[in-house]
């Protein structure tokens, strides 16, 4: 049911945030001027510096913190709050997912929400926990999987819903360099194949490169914005071995050296 | 495992050293004083053979269901609306933290002015004594919470209601059972407090009104009857735990066993 790739596009536009803008005197910014359009179906990267305001970004953009100022929209509608089109991955599978659920009634909480029937219900999770490897798991509690495993449940979880958007916040941080390595792998694979528009946090150049097809870097806070975005046209599957990455590599690399 | 580590071991070695203990009390300062195991046994078995020690266990053990019940079932949906309205918990929090340094004792004569001598006295005496704590205890639980949770259900498209249902009440069944399974404890000292001022039956009556006949025997009897009372009750609430609110994460046995 993936939508045709030229929908979905995020416009932002002179997108503030303050939690003191009311404040008369000295007015603090998190993030400020930032401008962004990201269209239907990219696979779009935020890197930055811990702090720069990346997860702010991404928490408006998920209707999760309200703006100061600026405009948020998503096909020319202004975004307020939280909506099914938008789905998010956590960075903590521990503190998101539902540990009182198994893996298939984590997977379909958002369907029992709609009150999906449940042979809907049960058709869909079969066969988003299938796309994230996780057959034969269903019947498990989330304490009973590894973190990567985790991360698959939440990757189900959202992708059941359908949204047209997903917008991951390190998702894979808290992970292993291997299980990241996978999963990173995985995310490419899946992206491929139901065409979501993904947007991206993190603060690694090489999961940066590997991932995305435009790379918008933040400058370090306060007050940061977009100061730059970098096209990534390498071909999927992605081989850091390269000359091209790594040329891709010591570009952006430098940048942060400035 | 040394053979004295084992459970049966070392609660057996434990009963027979504390009989032969008091055996060797009651020798010291004669039965009048310390009435030894074999002179508590008889008189246990006075108690039972003429109805009475049933009926006062009987008696206490419904005061204390009754209240308990309501009192936590009153307290829970308080606990998660203090928990959740941020106005309410402003001014709830500082009342609580006032009153709950009140023992429900302090309230008995209060309570039979207010509610008679029957049995609606006893009851809210243990409501009270069960209230607090069950609020307290659901409150820490709602605050607990991870925000994430509550993101990622309205994210899914969870309506507020369904929120609370689905995600802020399971989440916090760990911290509400362990208030109610804590109040059981205080619900059995309020109970016999009352029963000592204002009853003419119940374990705590038998207790008070044993000394107008100096049958020390009968108190221990009243004693160890309230020892067993509370010793079981925790242990059918702990099974309950472990059997139906697994998946919750409760843990059934305040002292966890390896």
């Amino acid at each position: 049911m993936s939508l045709p790739a030229q929908q979905n596009t995020i416009h932002i536009e002179a997108l503030r945030k303050s939690y003191n803008e009311q404040a008369s005197g000295d007015v603090r910014y998190i993030i400020k001027d930032v401008n962004l359009v990201i269209k239907g179906g990219e696979f779009f990267i935020l890197l930055g510096p811990s702090g720069c305001g990346k997860s702010t970004l991404l928490n408006i953009i998920a209707g999760f913190v309200s703006k100061s100022g600026g405009h948020l929209r998503i096909d020319d509608v202004e975004v307020k709050e939280p909506g099914k089109d938008r789905a998010v991955v956590f960075q903590q599978a521990d503190s998101s997912l539902f540990p009182w659920l198994t893996v298939r009634e984590n997977v379909e909480f958002g369907l029992r929400m709609k009150k999906t029937p449940k042979p809907e219900r049960r058709r869909i999770s079969d066969s988003f926990i299938g796309l994230v490897g996780l057959t034969g798991h269903e019947n498990k509690f989330p304490k009973e999987l590894s973190g990567g495993m985790k991360q698959r449940v939440q990757l189900a979880r959202v992708l059941a819903g359908d949204p047209a958007i997903l917008l991951m916040d390190e998702p894979f941080g808290a992970l292993d360099a291997m299980t990241r390595r996978t999963m990173q792998k995985e995310l490419i694979r899946i992206w491929r194949e139901t065409n979501k528009t993904v947007i991206f946090v993190t603060h690694d150049i090489q999961e940066a490169l590997l991932l995305g097809q435009r790379i918008g870097i933040m400058s370090v806070g306060p007050s940061s914005n977009i100061t730059d975005i970098y096209d990534n046209p390498l071909s999927f599957p992605r081989d850091e071995a390269s000359p091209e990455f790594g040329e891709l590599y010591n570009q952006i690399q430098s940048h942060f050296a400035r | 495992m040394k053979w004295i580590e084992r459970k049966w071991v070392s609660v057996s070695i434990l009963w027979v050293a504390a009989i032969l203990l008091w055996q060797l009390g009651a020798l010291i300062y004669g039965p009048d004083v310390i009435p030894g195991p074999w002179r508590t046994l008889q008189g246990g078995r006075e108690l039972v053979m003429d109805g009475t020690l049933m009926q006062y266990i009987g008696i206490s053990f419904i005061r204390v269901l009754v209240g308990w019940t309501l009192g936590s079932l009153l307290a829970i949906p308080v606990g998660l609306a203090i928990g959740r309205v941020r106005l309410l918990r402003i001014f709830a929090e500082p009342f609580l933290n006032f009153i709950r340094f009140i023992p429900p004792i302090a309230f008995i004569t209060l309570f039979l002015v207010w509610f008679g001598i029957g049995e609606q006295s006893k009851i809210a005496l243990i409501m009270y004594a069960t209230f607090f704590i069950v609020v307290l205890n659901t409150l820490t639980g709602v605050l607990a919470m991870e925000e994430d949770k509550l993101r990622s259900a309205r994210s899914m498209g969870a309506s507020e209601w369904q929120i609370l249902l689905h995600v802020i009440i399971p989440a916090t069944t760990p911290y509400i059972y362990t208030g109610v399974r804590l109040a059981m404890g205080t619900s059995y000292m309020a109970i016999i407090g009352a029963e000592m001022i204002a009853s003419n039956e119940g374990v705590g009556y038998l207790i008070w009104n044993s000394r107008l006949f100096f049958r020390t025997d009968w108190i221990f009897v009243g004693l160890f009857c309230l020892g067993f009372m509370g010793f079981f009750t925790d242990r059918l609430f702990g099974w309950f735990g472990r059997k139906v609110l697994y998946r919750y994460g409760v843990v059934g046995s305040a002292v966890r066993r390896g």
